[in-house]
């Protein structure tokens, strides 16, 4: 017992003298183990990069070194706890990048960042209910949440004409999540849902199903499903009885098998929205470029949600003055929000020289507008996408 | 000043985690250290006594069962009820099978469990989990709620301690025992061998339910992935051998111990430079591993090592 604690507290000590004194430290929380570990090590690549970019371009404040405190929320709320409680006490950390995975997040922001007031900003957590905590201000995401998804249909749904629909969707967490934020911006903006209905997934038919949809005067069937388990087989089923042919539906649904197992023939009446950035624009050349020299995946999920997390961290704490945990949340806002002068992913020295000059900044992310709104959370920006005649998809950025 | 004080709100959270694997430590003990049942389902029934006291405590929602919005104490309890009645439907079924059957049956039970607890969203919320879980003393000013809620655990656990301790010197006790160190001899002498393992199959339970409750509490969530097997399962059983199987205070120091292995180890990524840091985490996982092996080529018995039961002094 003796010679461990000996060793915990040589290793204590060792942390202690390796933080410089001239050192701003942000805990970056991530499952770097567990279910999603593949997925996280290219994120934490993408935050690596942020805070060497903005190193090699003079640092925080003066000279100061921009550290990131690694800590493994491992997919799981117990880990996520621990390690929040780590980077924010024994480490002292300004703010927290992360955690990864929903429930991670979840068990961290509220047993730990929320009572110590520590600003936690998510790139990778994207569940719904992370937006209604009582937060005081101190959770934020550059990842989108799952319920703006729902949003961006129904505004399509309507610019194509689609006035009444029939919708159905799949009786798991996800898609009834989209289905809900869906329905309720529809109806908001004024479209007539003429049928409802959740379904089971992996049923081998969904005949009566759409036969219960159909009828109504319904112009278009809105469907939220994962393609594999129901999405596929309902559009079959639809066109076999022609109950429909114009189809709305959300990310789970776009993927080449699908596309292979109706035809494209039979969908060049129907859009999806994906999530994702605008790849022509040069805030996403920017990156993509930093990536390609620094040899990150730049295209993994997250990544580029990574990458501004902790750029825009390092602008907040940069116009917060000092290394003040109340006052983040506040900066974060600025830097990240209209007015001011856009930021694109890199001009750090640029941003750094406007701050000094007292002006307004606005950051621009690799992954959209990063504008936070009252919960703290990204609208994002997605793809309208459509299938070709030749059977490959056609995405153009959803305005 | 800010860094000691750092420092200590982290040995609090490290001591009240601790102290709920000392519970868990303690259940899988009378299971395992007393009777020689081999449980591989602990985080089945961790996840039983999480959600059970959740949807009791939470506030009502929309997005799971209830929440019915009961005191503490009732989810504490309920935990614990519910935990000792699954256990017992799974002792009737499965007690009667020998130890490594056991096992694999254990293992079973443990992932239905958490997938009826994943899949059946109505109540649970799904893979989303319970948002917003109360927890004794959260409105006390910091870090006196930190503190409280550690006493807490603290006195719960040497409760059970003490009573564990008192239970294995009793008649009940040496009974057990010696049903674990031979079965036949026991159903020889009359005993009811199958009512026993069933008895200290659901008291073992309804520890971990308990544990479980506090769980959920502590970390304001419950989720499917926090009663994830090798988190839960697994590392309660290294901290049982690694303790000293069949001894109350090695299980309970085993849980102290390589929890504060598992969780200290990560502090060596802040003394790493940029890429090693972020394989810190896979390395501690190493770390315990090698620390069992280490404690049992040294302490074969774990660190504490069984004190049996006087049998002489006693007329029974």
């Amino acid at each position: 017992m003796s010679k461990l604690s000996t060793a915990a507290c040589l290793l204590i000590a060792g942390t202690t003298i390796a933080a410089h004194a001239q050192s701003v430290k942000v805990g970056s929380v991530g499952a770097f183990t567990g279910p999603i570990a593949a997925l996280i090590a290219d994120v934490g690549s993408g935050r690596e990069l942020a805070v060497n970019q903005i190193n090699d371009q003079g640092g925080l404040f003066v000279g100061e070194h921009y550290e990131l405190v690694v800590g493994d929320s491992a997919c799981d709320a117990k880990a996520a706890v621990d390690a929040g409680q780590k980077v924010i006490n024994v480490n002292q950390v300004v703010a927290v990048i992360g955690a990864s995975c929903s429930g991670g997040t979840l068990g961290m922001v509220q047993s730990v960042t929320i009572p110590s007031g520590v600003v936690a900003l998510s790139d990778s957590a994207s569940a719904s209910n992370l937006s209604s905590l009582d937060d005081n201000d101190t959770f934020f995401r550059t990842a989108v949440s799952d319920a703006y998804q729902g949003v961006a249909l129904a505004e399509l749904a309507l610019s194509k004409g689609f006035k009444q629909i029939a919708l159905t969707y799949a009786s798991d967490d996800y898609n009834s999540a989209l289905a809900e934020s869906f329905i309720s911006a529809y109806y908001a903006k004024g479209g007539v849902i003429t049928a409802n209905s959740m379904h089971e997934p992996d049923k081998a038919s969904y005949r009566s199903e759409v036969a219960s949809l159909s009828g109504g005067g319904a112009q278009a069937l809105v469907l939220f499903a994962y393609y594999g388990n129901s999405g596929v087989t309902i559009i079959k089923n639809a066109l076999e009885t022609g109950s429909f042919d114009t189809f709305v539906a959300a990310e789970g649904m776009v993927h080449e098998e699908m596309v292979s197992q109706i035809g494209a023939e039979n969908l060049q009446k129907a859009v999806f929205t994906t999530p994702g950035a605008d790849t022509a624009a040069t805030a996403y050349k920017n990156y993509l470029m930093a990536t390609e020299e620094a040899g990150i995946n730049a295209t993994g999920p997250y990544v580029a949600n990574g990458y501004d997390a902790a750029f825009v961290m390092g602008l907040a704490i940069e116009k917060a003055g000092s290394a003040d945990r109340g006052k983040i949340a506040a900066a974060l806002r600025e830097v990240a929000g209209p007015p001011g002068t856009k930021i694109l992913p890199g001009e750090w020295s640029k941003a750094k020289g406007l701050i000094a000059a007292g002006s307004d900044i606005d950051y621009v992310g690799a992954s959209g507008e990063i504008n936070f709104d009252a919960n703290g959370d990204v609208t994002g920006s997605y793809m309208i996408t459509t299938v070709n005649p030749d059977g490959s998809f056609n995405k153009v950025l959803m305005q | 000043m800010d860094s000691l004080y750092g420092f200590a709100l982290y040995g609090i959270t490290l001591l009240t985690m601790g102290g709920i694997f000392a519970l868990l430590s303690l259940g899988l003990n009378i299971q395992w250290g007393y009777t020689g049942l081999f449980n591989a389902g602990i985080a089945g029934f961790v996840a039983i006594g999480a959600y059970v006291s959740a949807i009791l405590t939470t506030a009502p929602s929309p997005l799971h069962l209830g929440g019915f919005d009961q005191p503490l104490l009732v989810g504490g309890i309920a935990a614990m009820v519910l935990s000792g009645l699954v256990a017992w439907v799974v002792a009737r079924i499965c007690l009667r099978l020998r130890a490594d059957y056991l096992a694999i049956a254990t293992i079973g039970i443990g992932e239905i469990l958490r997938l009826i607890f994943k899949n059946e969203s109505w109540a649970t919320n799904g893979a989303r989990g319970i948002v917003k879980v109360p927890k004794a003393f959260e409105s006390l000013p910091a870090p006196m709620d930190q503190l409280a809620f550690l006493a807490l655990v603290l006195a719960v656990v040497s409760i059970v301690y003490l009573l564990l301790e008192r239970a294995h010197i009793s008649p009940w006790g040496r009974l057990i025992a010696a049903i674990r160190d031979d079965e036949q001899a026991a159903a020889a002498a009359g005993k009811d061998v199958v009512q026993l393992r069933i008895q200290s199959f659901i008291l073992g339970a309804v520890l971990m339910g308990l544990a479980g409750a506090f769980l959920a509490q502590y970390l304001k969530f419950i989720g499917p992935n926090a009663t994830d097997p090798l988190t839960t399962t697994f590392l309660v059983w290294v901290m049982l051998i690694a303790g000293g199987s069949g001894s109350n205070r090695g299980a309970i120091l085993g849980a102290f111990l390589i929890w504060a292995i598992w969780s200290m180890t990560e502090i060596l990524a802040g003394i790493l430079p940029g890429d090693l840091a972020l394989r810190v985490s896979h390395v501690r996982i190493f770390i315990v591993g090698l620390a069992l092996q280490i404690i049992l080529q040294r302490f074969p018995q774990g660190i504490v090592p069984e004190n049996r039961p006087n049998i002489t002094g006693g007329s029974s």
